[in-house]
């Protein structure tokens, strides 16, 4: 049942509401402005691997600026767990909490700071922000691995320390880091640059509340969650009430190598939307476990695409988004659960319900895309510049067809964002390596469909470099690739082959310290999307396109599409016809 | 006797095309439609309009936007694309990224040559520009061929690395001319020496694409203009506020793709060199948009990370070009305000546009703009739009504003400043961005506000920014023009070279600054400039070690050596300490050289202005005006061109001319200067 919106009753009138709120996320965008602009890991000012806002005194975000969406939701987690374990009363002017446990809700690399925001003595809300560190110590460089069988092999964890108290930095804390960082420079880099940026961030904010007052910007916040609420309400509304399900295998990691079930029910009733992940199987023996702020990020990002779009994020969407993920199950692990490869059972919380809904909801929503971060890192010992060296880098990969639109060609996943892939021409002049190619990954050999799916992409790293080096690569989507919809074909998965100088060649899905000679060739091979529809039913114009661009063979036209082309690349009206008659059930299909 | 330069300038706007003369001393305005089918028509009817002898005019420069249209309409020449074997894809790769986070419908911006237009060549240069497998010459030649045979006559060439090692583009060229003498070849590292292959590439297109259609306007202009008698020297404004003559325009057409708004930034800058204010906010608000970017020290800031019809949630098409660094905010007079379904209130960014326009300009409009809010707070006078030209509809304004009291229980008139409110505050909200995101201080800034819309809301947001003071410039509504008036020739040369910067590694710095010194020097004694004559400004871009962004940092004059290097570094921490609040100890590198190559031109003098006369004489009327937050106030109307100079005049005020109005606050304070700027305080 809804209430109509009442005349308004509040003692902050509407403009001054979005005067203050549009301040306030001002103020996060610069945190994230500066942020990216200082950092030394590439992860953070390439991939953007990053989020930093602004919460109320009781954690709600008030206002984000994310890089990532797989970020949505978890500076939430670090502030409300901070405030359980020192209370409004344990926070000082200058504190700065640092965390990267299980609390902050993702792996080990994405180390969160947390500061308190004091006017006049009160405190008013926290900053947040959250960022991946090249390396946080661990067994192997880079920290996460594949194949880790607990936490503690996955770096260092920071559990809810003040590494500032009252403006002051806490040595201890700070030289335990520095001791187990491979990468202390880069560490530290991006630790200085990290909090430099809570720090303009909090003095935005508090520009904010002592121009317009303290009762002021908390009511004009309320008010914003409270119309944020009844918008999504209203956009849930238009979905079809139902209960939809779906179930999906994640790739094994390569600790047990086992399939691992997952299974959603998803509940549309008027306005609110109920996730349950019962029957999902217990945590994995390998990394790709998820904790349960993970999953839920991912799951919010999701949401937000199938209702908003659009808008600028609001705490106050996800109040009528009711999700259970049972304890200790693949995608909410529990310590000392290995989580280092994390994406890979995020990610699948989110692609689940986007399964079961797709066919619903298909202006919104594509078939399945490659959906693993496929996260690589090459590294070793660059005898050009002697000192060591470590790429880290997500690929993007072909992206879900829907009605009416093929889907995007070489395109990172759902859980990155505006990400950037590096230019091979900054990679080669950065680190010991040679791109062979960096192209489509064509003619395509899956996700056709009437509508097609977009290509995977495909890199060649080869070691330019007389030490060699290694690789460590995480392509879940291997052996269960992205799903095709309405009689559009399923993707053809993530895979690296590895090509050595010697002639012989390898096939893998995940590798962790996979040695590289040099001249040897890490061929990075990302999937194909999904297919909409059935591929006989492609305007056979597209097919010619298709065929002209080298998207498509001709054999690949006449097999799966059921068209003809002439020698010259035309279609044969005739041949088609026939093609398409004797090849599907349907009849009167022809004009 | 004074010796006068006459020189002309025209800018071509979306609507109109806007002609500024210097003559004798004097200030010629002019105005005529944009004609699209036929741009220079609309500029010789500007020069028309007032009988300007050409015979007698030195220098004509020209702000155009028949590069950017050609882009934006894709009207531009089919290209074929030459790369290095394994990239032909670069153009569909992009960077992946997906800036629209939660559309799982996402479709990457279209590629402007499509994949069966690319052509494969085996060859390779490495990082260090070594050669690592020698150019394929019969793969060039075949492929050149099959280009010619397909019918094509504009031709990018992009390699990877050419910045380091142009060889094989060069050679290319020459291939190419073997068997297809009369195609249009543009070389990547011709228009740019930084890296990044894919914006490399893309900017090498689209000067390829738009090579033809910029080539036959500027010849088509220049002959007309020569077949009215002038024999003087033509210009072309290009994107980093400098100009560049035809020729040179010519070849490197995609220079000219912010031709037109980067004049009213040079202008703000000549504004602060004339008021000797080196730092400026320049703002320029206009139907559908405002632009602002920052003048620091008299030098407008520059870079070359452009990205054509981007937006949150597109990533648009890169142009490695240097381009005045231009933030626009979609806030213009005709911006149209709404509700969204969460019962907030939004303004734009979608605008009422030309037609059909704001709803009191009575031509069937019935939403709410920026416009009626200003028309119903009494900031516009309703009978002196256009000088009185047209009236405005009062009536059609406060229909279109009703539903919005209605859904906040407001009354008509607390809707319209509430209006205001918002459409201010997302201004200032992106006016701080350029200033103090950046490590500005604002107080050490004036702004200049221009265009239509900009002199009636910079009061307010001068204020909220807190500059030291607002400037309505001369002839705000043709700023542009006459920015173009005051510009030099310029060009700017740059080249990838990462290295320690330090002072091992000074000679490697001087030796790349000596080369680009002498690529300026010969590409102006192309069009015969003295080189006595060049103004030579070197910058590093450096970064700490392990960073990627950088920080542009002067060079400075004199040989580059040890303490050179060492003066640079320390410049370099307390910028990136001024700009992101704090500095490391760790080593600096360099990535880009930079060479900034100015050649100044006789500047037109305008006279002083300066008159008597008492503030009362300019009075026209005593009119009503909300200003939102602090009341309603019988503010004074004062005609603009009868105020005298230098007589202070106490706010609230409102100031009127034919193409804007200025509004000044209660607690502000307006005076004229001798140029016939107002300043507000």
């Amino acid at each position: 049942m809804s209430q109509q919106p009442t005349e308004t009753d509040s003692a902050v009138d509407p403009f001054t509401r979005e005067v203050v709120t549009n301040a306030l996320q001002s103020a996060a965008e610069e945190m994230f402005l500066n942020l990216g602009r200082t950092a030394k890991s590439s992860v953070i000012y390439e991939t953007l691997d990053y989020a930093c806002g602004v919460t109320d005194a009781d954690a709600n975000v008030v206002a984000q600026a994310n890089g990532v969406p797989g970020f949505l939701g978890t500076l939430k987690f670090c502030v409300a767990d901070a405030l359980e374990k020192f209370g409004q009363d344990g926070f000082d002017p200058g504190d700065v909490v640092l965390l990267n446990d299980y609390h902050g809700g993702t792996h080990l690399n994405d180390v969160a700071m947390v500061a308190p925001i004091f006017v006049d003595d009160d405190l008013i809300g926290f900053t947040a922000s959250k960022a991946h560190w090249t390396d946080v110590g661990g067994k192997d460089p880079g920290s996460w691995t594949t194949d880790a069988t607990s936490v503690f092999q996955e770096g260092v964890q920071y559990p809810m320390v003040k590494l500032y108290e009252g403006g002051e930095r806490n040595d201890a804390v700070y030289d335990i880091i520095v001791a187990n960082t491979r990468m202390p420079e880069v560490t530290l880099g991006d630790m200085e640059a990290q909090q430099s940026s809570m720090g303009v961030g909090a003095e935005r904010v508090v520009e904010v509340y002592e121009r317009y007052g303290v009762d002021t910007v908390q009511r004009a916040v309320e008010d914003s969650f409270d119309a944020g609420e009844q918008l999504v309400r209203e956009e849930i509304r238009k979905l079809p009430n139902g209960t939809y399900t779906a179930e999906d295998k994640l790739d094994g990691d390569s600790v047990s190598g086992d399939p691992v079930h997952v299974e959603v029910e998803v509940t549309i009733e008027d306005e609110t939307i109920a996730l349950d992940y019962t029957g999902t199987d217990p945590e994995a023996d390998g990394p790709i476990n998820a904790p349960y702020a993970a999953s839920v990020s991912d799951v919010r990002s999701f949401f937000q695409a199938i209702t908003l779009p659009d808008a600028d994020t609001n705490e106050g969407f996800f109040r009528p988004l009711d999700i259970t993920i049972p304890e200790g199950t693949v995608l909410n692990a529990t310590k000392p659960a290995p989580i280092g490869t994390d994406w890979e059972g995020s990610a699948m919380a989110a692609d689940l319900p986007w399964k079961a809904l797709a066919p619903h909801l298909p202006d919104r929503l594509s078939a399945g895309h490659f959906l693993s971060v496929c996260a690589t890192i090459v590294g070793g010992h660059d005898e050009r510049r002697g000192e060591e060296f470590l790429v880290v880098e997500p690929q993007p990969g072909g992206w879900g067809a829907s009605p009416g639109q093929d889907g995007a060609d070489v395109l990172v996943c759902s859980g990155d964002g505006d990400t950037l892939e590096m230019p091979v021409e900054v990679m080669e002049t950065r680190f010991p390596l040679l791109f062979d190619q960096a192209a489509l990954d064509t003619p395509q050999t899956a996700g056709h469909g009437e509508f097609r799916g977009g290509t995977g992409f495909v890199q060649d790293y080869r070691i330019y470099n007389e030490s060699g080096g290694f690789i460590t690569a995480g392509f879940g989507r291997s052996e269960f690739p992205p799903w095709g919809v309405e009689g559009g074909q399923d993707g053809d998965g993530n895979h690296i082959e590895i090509l050595r100088t010697d002639g012989e060649n390898e096939h893998h899905s995940n590798l962790t310290n996979h040695e590289l000679g040099d001249g040897d060739v890490a061929r990075l091979v990302t999937s194909s999307g999904g297919g909409w529809g059935d591929p006989r039913e492609r305007d056979p114009e597209r097919v010619r396109e298709d065929f002209r661009d080298d998207y498509i063979t001709r054999e690949t036209a006449r097999e799966v599409y059921g068209v003809e082309l002439d020698g010259d690349g035309t279609v044969d009206e005739d041949a088609t016809a026939a093609l398409r008659d004797t090849t599907t059930d349907a009849a009167g299909d022809d004009e | 006797m004074t010796e006068y330069t006459t020189r002309v300038a025209v800018d071509i706007g979306g609507t109109f095309t806007d002609l500024v003369a210097v003559r004798d001393g004097g200030l010629t305005l002019a105005k005529a439609s944009t004609t699209p089918s036929n741009f220079a028509g609309g500029v010789l009817d500007a020069v028309e309009k007032r009988d300007l002898p050409l015979a007698s005019v030195d220098q004509f420069v020209h702000g155009t936007t028949v590069v950017i249209n050609a882009i934006t309409e894709r009207t531009g020449e089919e290209t074929a694309l030459l790369t290095t074997e394994g990239f032909r894809d670069v153009l569909d790769v992009t960077r992946a990224n997906r800036p629209d986070m939660f559309n799982y419908q996402y479709e990457k911006p279209e590629p402007f040559i499509p994949r069966r237009h690319r052509w494969e060549v085996p060859e390779r240069v490495d990082q260090a520009g070594e050669t690592v497998e020698p150019l394929d010459e019969d793969a060039v030649r075949d492929a050149a061929r099959d280009i010619r045979d397909a019918g094509f006559d504009t031709i990018a060439v992009s390699y990877l690395h050419s910045y380091e090692n142009p060889d094989h583009e060069r050679r290319t060229r020459e291939l190419v001319a073997e068997v297809h003498p009369d195609a249009y070849v543009t070389l990547s590292h011709e228009l740019t020496k930084e890296y990044r292959e894919y914006e490399r590439t893309n900017t090498t297109v689209l000067n390829s694409y738009v090579r033809p259609i910029a080539d036959e306007y500027l010849d088509t202009l220049a002959g007309r203009l020569g077949d009215r008698g002038f024999d003087g020297n033509t210009y072309a404004m290009k994107s980093n506020a400098g100009t560049a003559s035809f020729d040179e325009a010519r070849r490197r057409p995609v220079e000219m793709v912010e031709s037109g708004p980067v004049g009213g930034v040079y202008g703000a800058a000549h504004v602060g060199r004339q008021l000797h204010e080196p730092d400026v906010v320049s703002f320029d608000m206009g139907g559908t948009t405002a632009k602002t970017s920052v003048v620091q020290d008299g030098e407008v800031t520059i870079d070359t990370d452009y990205w054509l019809e981007s937006s949150p949630r597109d990533e648009g098409y890169p142009l490695k070009i240097p381009v005045v660094d231009i933030v626009e905010i979609g806030a213009g007079g005709g911006s149209i305000a709404w509700v969204d379904k969460g019962g907030s209130i939004n303004v734009g960014p979608k605008s009422s546009g030309a037609d059909p326009g704001p709803a009191c300009y009575g031509r069937g409009g019935t939403e709410p703009t920026v416009t009626d809010a200003n028309l119903l707070t009494g900031r516009l006078n309703p009978d002196y739009f256009l000088g009185g030209d047209m009236s405005l509809d009062v009536d059609a304004a406060e229909s279109a504003l009703e539903p919005l009291a209605d859904t906040f229980g407001t009354s008509v008139r607390e809707a319209a400043h509430g209006v205001l409110r918002v459409v201010n505050s997302n201004m200032a909200n992106a006016l701080k961005q350029v200033s103090i995101r950046r490590g500005h201080d604002p107080r050490d800034f004036v702004m200049v506000a221009s265009g239509g819309a900009g002199p009636l809301h910079a009061a307010t947001l001068g204020r909220e920014l807190g500059v030291k003071e607002t400037v309505v410039p001369r002839a705000p509504g043709q700023f542009s023009a006459w920015g173009m008036l005051m510009t030099d020739l310029r060009k700017d040369f740059a080249r990838t070279h990462v290295r320690p910067f330090d002072a091992a590694h000074a000679g490697d710095v001087a030796d790349i600054v000596d080369e680009l010194e002498a690529e300026a020097r010969d590409a102006y004694a192309a069009e015969e400039v003295d080189e006595d004559d060049l103004v030579l400004e070197r910058s590093v871009d450096l970064r700490y070690a392990g960073q990627e962004h950088t920080v542009n940092t002067p060079l400075g004059d004199g040989p580059i050596d040890a303490s050179r290097v060492a003066g640079t570094v320390e410049r370099f921490h307390e910028r990136h300490e001024r700009t992101y609040n704090f500095r490391l100890d760790d080593p600096c590198e360099v990535v880009n050289v930079r060479l900034t190559a100015s050649a100044p031109m006789p500047k037109p003098t305008v006279e002083s202005l300066a008159t008597d006369g008492e503030p009362a004489d300019a009075v026209k009327a005593t009119r009503a005006v909300d200003f939102a937050t602090e009341g309603v106030h019988d503010a004074r109307v004062y005609e603009r061109d009868a105020l005298p100079t230098k007589t202070p005049i106490d706010g609230p005020a409102v100031v009127e001319e034919p193409a804007c109005t200025t509004l000044v606050h209660p607690d502000q304070t307006l005076t004229v200067d001798s140029f016939g700027h107002l300043h507000i305080s």
